[in-house]
Parts: C-alpha cells; sequence; structure tokens
C-alpha cells in the first residue's frame, strides 16, 4: 500500500479512536483520490463538506439527549448569570428549548474518554525550561528582598521600607487616570449604589 | 389648692393605711382616703428628702449592692452552666483573613498603601474591572506570604494555582474574586499555645500547650470598601480592592470561646512579628470568621466531619468578627443557642450568622437555600505560581524571632518576669526591647566587673525602662521616637545608681530632665549630677540618729501611734519626713528605715 501522509495517518487513527464522538458525523473516507502523480486534487478535496455543525443537535424529530431541565434549574442559572428572568410562559418555553439542544451538543463532548487527562487551563509553556523561567525563586525576587531593611542590632527584626523612607515615591507606571471617569453615578470621590430591593 | 406643704398624717392612721400603699412604694392610685387626706392636706407617705449624696459614696453604694446581687444569684447561674458544659462539647474552627504588609496590590501595580484619605486613587485599570484589563501577578507580595506560612510552620506548595470564586457585588467590580481554592500556596501548618497565651486550663489537658491544625493559607483578593449612607445608598472606594490577602484556614481543634480568641491573637502577633501584617484587627487589617458546632460528649454528634476531623455536629459560620472580645462572646452565645435548639429537641440548620457588639444572640444572615454557587473554576489568564524551594529556604532562615522565642530569649537572659516580657516586646515596635538590650550591655560594660549577674542588671534596667520610662512618657505625652534619651545616658543614670552614688529619687529626677533637655543644650550625665549637687553624700549612723530623733521630737503622736498603737504602716511616713526635710542626695531610704526601725521599736 502507498504510504499516506503522515497527517492523514494519524488524523484518522484519532477518528478510528474516538468512534462514539461525533457519532453523527460522516465518516471521512481512508483514501483520498490522487492523480497519476500521486498529488491530490485541492480543489475537488475542499469542495465537499465532510463535516455539518448540524450533526451536533438533534435532528427535528429526535429527542434531545441531555438531561431535563427544570423551570426551577433554568431561573438558578438566570441568576448566577445576572441575567433577567423570562417575562412569560412562552419565553420561558423557548428558553428551555434552546438549553437542552445545547445540552444534547454538550453531551456528545462528554462521550470523550478523559481517564488520565488533565484539564487544559491555558495554552503555557510546560517545558522544563519554560517552569525554570517561570519559578520564583532568589533571583526572581531579588528586587523584593532589596526593599527590605533589618532594623535593631540586638533584637533583629525585618521592616520593609515605606514610601517615604527614602523609596522612590512613583509605583505606577505612569498609569494616571481618573477612575471616576468611568462613573454613571457619584458622590465626591465615590461611586454610588442604590442598594435597594431592585438594585 | 392652696398652697400649703402637705404634713405627715398621724402615726396611728398612717399604719392603718400602710397595708394600701404599694409595695414598690409608688404613688397610689388618688382614691376615696387618699382624697381625704389631700384635702387636710396629709399624706401618708413621707415625702422625700432631696439630700445630696456624694458621688463616690454613690458609686459605691451601687457596686456593693451589685456584688450583692451577683452572690445571691450567682450561687446557681455558673452551676447551671457548667452542667450544660459537662454534657456537650464545643469545637471551633477559625477562618482568618489578613491584609499582607506589600506595596502594590496583587494582580496590578497600583500602590497598596496611603491615601491621604482620598478615595478612589489607587486604583489600576484590573481593580475597576475595565473590560479587557488582564492581572499580573506582583512578585514582591510573595514574600510577606510565605513568611507568614513559615511561621506558621507550614509546608509551602512548590506549584499552587488560581480560581476564580464568582458571585456579583458591588464591592466585587470582576464579578469575581481571585483565590487559590484548588490548590493553596501553603498547606499542613500548626500553631502552639500555651497557657500564657490565654488558654484555659481545661483544654490543656495536663500539658505544657496545645496544638492547634493549620489546614492551609492562601493567598486572595481584597474587595473594595463600602459605606452605607441613608436607607440604601452605597459608596464605594476602589482604593482596596485587590489588595493581597492571605486566609488562614485552622482544623476543628479548638475546644472553648476562649481558646479561640487566644488562637486569634496569638496568629495576630505572629504575623506582625514577621512583617508579613502590621495591621491589626482594631484597624481592620485582620477579619475572622468562625465555624461553631456542639457535640454531645462521647457521642458523634451528626457525624459530620470536616477535613479528617470526624464526629462532629451541625456547623453554623459567624461571618465578620472584628475584635478578639467579639469572637469570644460570639462563640459563647452561638454555643449557648445551639445547645438550647438541640436540646429542645430541634436541630441545627448549616447556616451563615452575624454577630454585632453588644448583642447577646447572632442573628441569621443566610440559610442553607440561600447558599451561593460560587463555580469555581481556574484562572485562565493567570500563570500557576511556582514557587523555588531555595527562597523558601531563604526566608526561613532569615525569619525573624517568633513572640515565644522573644519572651523566652528575654526571661532567660534577662530574668524578666513573664508579664514584663510580654510587655516589653511589644512595646513601640520592638524598638523599647531593642533600647533595654542595648542599655543593658551599655551598664555591664561601664560597670567592667563580670561578676555582676545579668539578671540582676536586666531587672534593674528592665523596671526603669517599661515603668520608669513608660510613666515619664506617658506624663510628658511624648511618643518612642520622639524620646531623645540615649541608652548610654540611661547606662550611666543607672550605673550611679547602682553603685550607690545617687539615690532612685535623683536618679528619676535625672531621667525626668534628660528628656526634657533638647539635644542641643544637653549635657552628660556626670555633669549634671555634678551641677546639681546631686551626688550622694551618706551620712553617717551618729547624723542619721540625730536626724531621726529631731523628726521624732517634732511629731510626738506619731512616735505614739507607733509605740503604743502599733502602727507600723506610720514607720515609712517617717522615712518620708526625713527624705523630704533632708537635703537633697543626702538620705537613703534604706537606711533611714533601718534607723527609725531601731528607734522607734523600742
Amino acid at each position: 500500500m502507498r504510504s499516506r501522509p503522515l497527517a492523514l495517518r494519524v488524523w484518522t487513527a484519532q477518528t478510528n479512536a474516538h468512534r462514539r464522538a461525533f457519532a453523527t458525523t460522516v465518516r471521512c473516507r481512508d483514501v483520498t483520490e490522487r492523480d497519476s502523480k500521486g498529488n491530490i486534487d485541492v480543489g475537488k478535496l475542499l469542495s465537499q463538506p465532510t463535516w455539518s455543525v448540524a450533526s451536533l443537535l438533534p435532528a427535528k424529530d429526535q429527542q434531545p439527549g441531555g438531561p431535563e431541565i427544570s423551570s426551577k434549574q433554568l431561573h438558578h442559572l438566570l441568576r448566577l448569570s445576572a441575567l433577567p428572568a423570562p417575562k412569560d410562559a412562552a419565553e420561558e418555553a423557548a428558553m428551555l428549548s434552546t438549553l437542552s439542544s445545547q445540552l444534547h451538543f454538550v453531551k456528545d463532548i462528554q462521550q470523550v474518554d478523559t481517564t488520565g487527562v488533565e484539564p487544559l487551563r491555558s495554552l503555557r509553556d510546560e517545558t522544563a525550561e519554560g517552569e525554570q523561567e517561570a519559578e520564583l525563586g532568589m533571583e526572581a525576587m531579588k528586587e523584593a528582598l532589596g526593599m527590605e531593611t533589618v532594623r535593631g542590632r540586638y533584637h533583629q527584626r525585618i521592616r520593609r521600607r515605606r514610601r517615604g523612607d527614602g523609596v522612590d515615591g512613583e509605583s505606577e507606571e505612569g498609569e494616571k487616570w481618573d477612575p471616576l471617569g468611568t462613573a454613571g453615578k457619584k458622590v465626591g470621590r465615590f461611586f454610588v449604589v442604590e442598594g435597594g430591593k431592585d438594585g | 389648692m392652696s398652697n400649703v406643704t402637705l404634713r405627715l398624717a398621724p402615726a396611728t392612721l398612717t399604719r392603718g393605711l400602710s397595708r394600701i400603699t404599694s409595695p414598690t412604694g409608688r404613688i397610689p392610685r388618688p382614691c376615696i382616703v387618699s382624697k381625704w387626706l389631700q384635702s387636710r392636706n396629709l399624706t401618708v407617705v413621707a415625702a422625700p428628702i432631696q439630700e445630696a449624696i456624694p458621688l463616690r459614696k454613690h458609686l459605691k453604694d451601687e457596686a456593693k449592692r451589685k456584688r450583692a446581687e451577683a452572690k445571691s444569684n450567682g450561687g446557681t447561674k455558673p452551676h447551671a452552666k457548667d452542667s450544660r458544659l459537662k454534657k456537650w462539647e464545643l469545637t471551633v474552627g477559625i477562618e482568618i483573613h489578613a491584609e499582607l504588609n506589600t506595596a502594590c496590590k496583587l494582580f496590578s501595580s497600583a500602590s497598596a498603601e496611603g491615601t491621604d484619605g482620598v478615595a478612589n486613587t489607587r486604583v489600576a485599570s484590573f481593580d475597576a474591572a475595565l473590560p479587557g484589563a488582564q492581572p499580573h501577578f506582583q512578585v514582591a507580595t510573595l514574600l510577606p506570604a510565605l513568611r507568614a506560612a513559615i511561621a506558621l510552620d507550614c509546608k509551602v506548595q512548590g506549584k499552587s494555582g488560581w480560581d476564580r470564586k464568582h458571585y456579583f457585588h458591588w464591592d466585587q467590580p470582576n464579578g469575581y474574586q481571585i483565590t487559590q481554592y484548588y490548590e493553596p500556596f501553603a498547606k499542613d501548618g500548626v500553631l502552639r499555645l500555651h497557657a500564657s497565651d490565654g488558654v484555659p486550663l481545661a483544654d490543656l489537658n495536663g500539658a505544657e500547650s496545645i496544638e492547634i491544625g493549620i489546614k492551609q493559607i492562601q493567598m486572595e483578593q481584597d474587595t473594595a470598601k463600602t459605606t452605607h449612607h441613608r436607607p440604601s445608598t452605597y459608596h464605594i472606594d476602589y482604593s482596596r480592592a485587590g489588595h493581597p490577602l492571605i486566609e488562614i484556614i485552622t482544623l476543628p481543634h479548638v475546644h472553648s470561646p476562649q481558646t479561640a480568641a487566644a488562637v486569634v491573637r496569638k496568629i495576630q502577633m505572629v504575623l506582625r512579628s514577621v512583617d508579613a501584617c502590621v495591621t491589626g484587627m482594631e484597624l481592620g487589617g485582620l477579619r475572622a470568621d468562625v465555624n461553631v458546632s456542639v457535640r454531645e460528649r462521647g457521642t458523634e454528634g451528626t457525624g459530620s466531619s470536616y477535613s479528617g476531623v470526624s464526629g462532629l455536629g451541625q456547623r453554623t459560620e459567624i461571618k465578620n468578627l472584628s475584635s478578639f472580645k467579639a469572637v469570644e462572646d460570639a462563640i459563647v452565645a452561638e454555643r449557648g443557642r445551639q445547645i438550647d435548639v438541640l436540646e429542645a429537641g430541634g436541630v441545627i440548620e448549616g447556616e451563615t450568622r452575624g454577630w454585632t457588639l453588644g448583642a447577646t444572640e447572632t442573628t441569621r444572615l443566610r440559610g442553607k437555600e440561600g447558599e451561593v454557587d460560587y463555580r469555581y473554576m481556574p484562572d485562565a489568564d493567570l500563570p500557576p505560581l511556582v514557587i523555588g524551594q531555595d527562597l523558601v529556604e531563604h526566608l526561613r532562615s532569615t525569619l525573624p524571632e517568633l513572640p515565644s522565642e522573644t519572651v523566652e530569649r528575654v526571661r532567660n537572659l534577662y530574668g524578666l518576669s513573664l508579664k514584663d516580657a510580654k510587655t516589653v516586646f511589644d512595646l513601640d515596635d520592638g524598638d523599647r526591647l531593642e533600647f533595654m538590650e542595648e542599655t543593658i550591655e551599655s551598664v555591664q560594660r561601664k560597670l567592667g566587673r563580670t561578676d555582676i549577674d545579668q539578671l540582676e542588671i536586666g531587672k534593674l534596667v528592665s523596671n526603669w525602662i517599661i515603668h520608669e520610662l513608660g510613666g515619664l512618657l506617658t506624663t510628658t505625652e511624648l511618643n518612642w521616637e520622639s524620646m531623645n534619651v540615649t541608652p548610654g545616658e540611661l547606662a550611666d543614670v543607672l550605673v550611679n545608681l547602682h553603685n550607690k552614688h545617687i539615690t532612685a529619687r535623683v536618679a528619676k529626677q535625672l531621667l525626668s530632665t534628660l528628656i526634657e533637655t533638647p539635644a542641643s543644650a544637653r549635657s552628660s550625665v556626670e555633669q549634671l549630677i555634678d551641677d546639681g549637687k546631686l551626688r550622694l553624700r551618706p551620712l553617717s549612723e551618729e547624723q542619721y540618729q540625730a536626724f531621726a530623733a529631731q523628726i521624732m521630737d517634732d511629731n510626738p503622736e506619731m512616735v505614739v501611734a507607733v509605740r503604743e498603737k502599733g502602727q507600723k504602716g506610720k514607720i515609712m511616713w517617717f522615712v518620708g519626713q526625713m527624705v523630704r526635710r533632708g537635703e537633697e542626695g543626702t538620705v537613703e531610704p534604706e537606711k533611714a528605715r533601718e534607723v527609725f526601725d531601731k528607734l522607734l521599736v523600742v
């Protein structure tokens, strides 16, 4: 068999391994059409979509696969997100149906086997050198340690040198802005909030 | 009604009517008899004679009355309480939030100190939650946090994370607080308390000290400051938003309210001594929340457990206690309430309660249904906190003395009493102790002899520094920084006193003179003694006798009082007379006392 490009081999291996994921996806074929020279007809390859987002949502007549959401849960979620409650029963029904379609999609995602996989928090340099750079040791803290003095000879105490003890007064990196400029309501130098029942 | 003063009715009539008069001494409701009496200008109630009672007497009488009352009820109350406490055991867990001593905030470079009283000045864009503003961890804030963890004997984690705790409140502009929920930076510490820290003996159970486990310490952001105005308006100051805090969570190892207050006090002292948190509870720099539960002794309560400690009752949380006394009082009140509920057959609910000063019971703030869903999640904007082991070791080796170590050292080296040692190390941010140690060394050098007991000198110097110098500072209303007596000068005075060149009275005068003289017009102690002719010219035995005889002749009644009535205390009066009448720097009170003892006790 003619050897396939590495990317294609890896991709198909993955789709074969996670068989249940995206179960309604049309499985891509193993072999891509090539001409006599072995080149891929890119235009033809890209002309036909092999996957649609519609596959993530339940079909029109299909029951949503997600869990049942009660009205109480909906209101709890709306409160947690500081979103306004639905105006009437129709709007609530619409919200509930949208939510269950979205949960159908989430359930599909949850089919992925993640045993032993640490959730990714953000893209960072996780190499040994990267961690070394991020480590806060003596070198990184040198400047901060220099801002302290030892006070006393018999009873030695550590004291941070404060502004006015010969420390440079300018600590902000030129952040000269008026925080109150963004205030809708203010009294003197304070932001004002009405904490009443509606507030 | 004519303007005639009422006369007292004749005794026979009074006796007969005494049954009618109300027992509380109130003026009885007008009735036919009293109206009849009134019409004849007679009354059965003696008109109160307005006498001026001296205030002191009045206060003394009130105090006596209260004591008598307390005695009459006091027999029953503690007894009832004790039996309840024998049956029910208290368990307390404490969470302390302390403001770190840093130059900038936790995730922005806005300054963390000094407002000059103007609100909303130290606010960076991230503190005001401007859209798109990113947090940047300020590495200098790590130092006080690490020192706090090392001082409380915790294991510092090499890698810890930042998590978001979501809730909506006007003092939380971002809509979430950045804290370390899943991976705190320090875990598994211990705090040791002794009886001298205020732990009741019942808790010590015969041991020298008790150990309170510290579950973890985590760093987090502070919220903005809100002030309430009129019915429902709030003024917000974001200068405090984002200020670094550490949260210290103890295990439920505390079993009495006094111990709980002692734990908070000790933690504040320890944090202050390592310069980690220098604002105390009274200034709002340290806040405590307590979790309280009770269970019957010998049972497993409701089977609840927390962090490995099991068999506890249902706990309730009391939030925002802002003084040591409040901690103790709130726990006592909550314990009483929980025992009442359980003894009446009820069930304790896991709720959040509040406490106000002067209240007798905690108030309910939030029930279980009102529990907030914080939706903790790792913050994706911040990299994990990686702490180098070399830094931890450096800080551990250079950690300042902890309060218990200082007190022990001072007692061992200088022989101070426990009370004096605890007083002096806390005065003037440790500067007074420094002064004391320098003075002691100076005195030793000037005396030159090595056979002098350091403990003896230590006692002398410490007495002068704590009591005499302290007293002078109060009377002259100076603070320590502006006091200009140097350790050398004080050492001079005390050396002269020790060598009996001057009397104690003269020494006090010298000190007072030194404090009041400005630095420019300063002369040395020796010069002052010579100029003022203060050097002790001891009198001979005969001179003492003659002087004493003279005073005794002048005051025959006092002599009689001592000799015949046996009022030995009056001997000191004679000594005082001799000191007063004698020339400055001649009479030694101890010697005078001896002489008078011999002469008066015939």
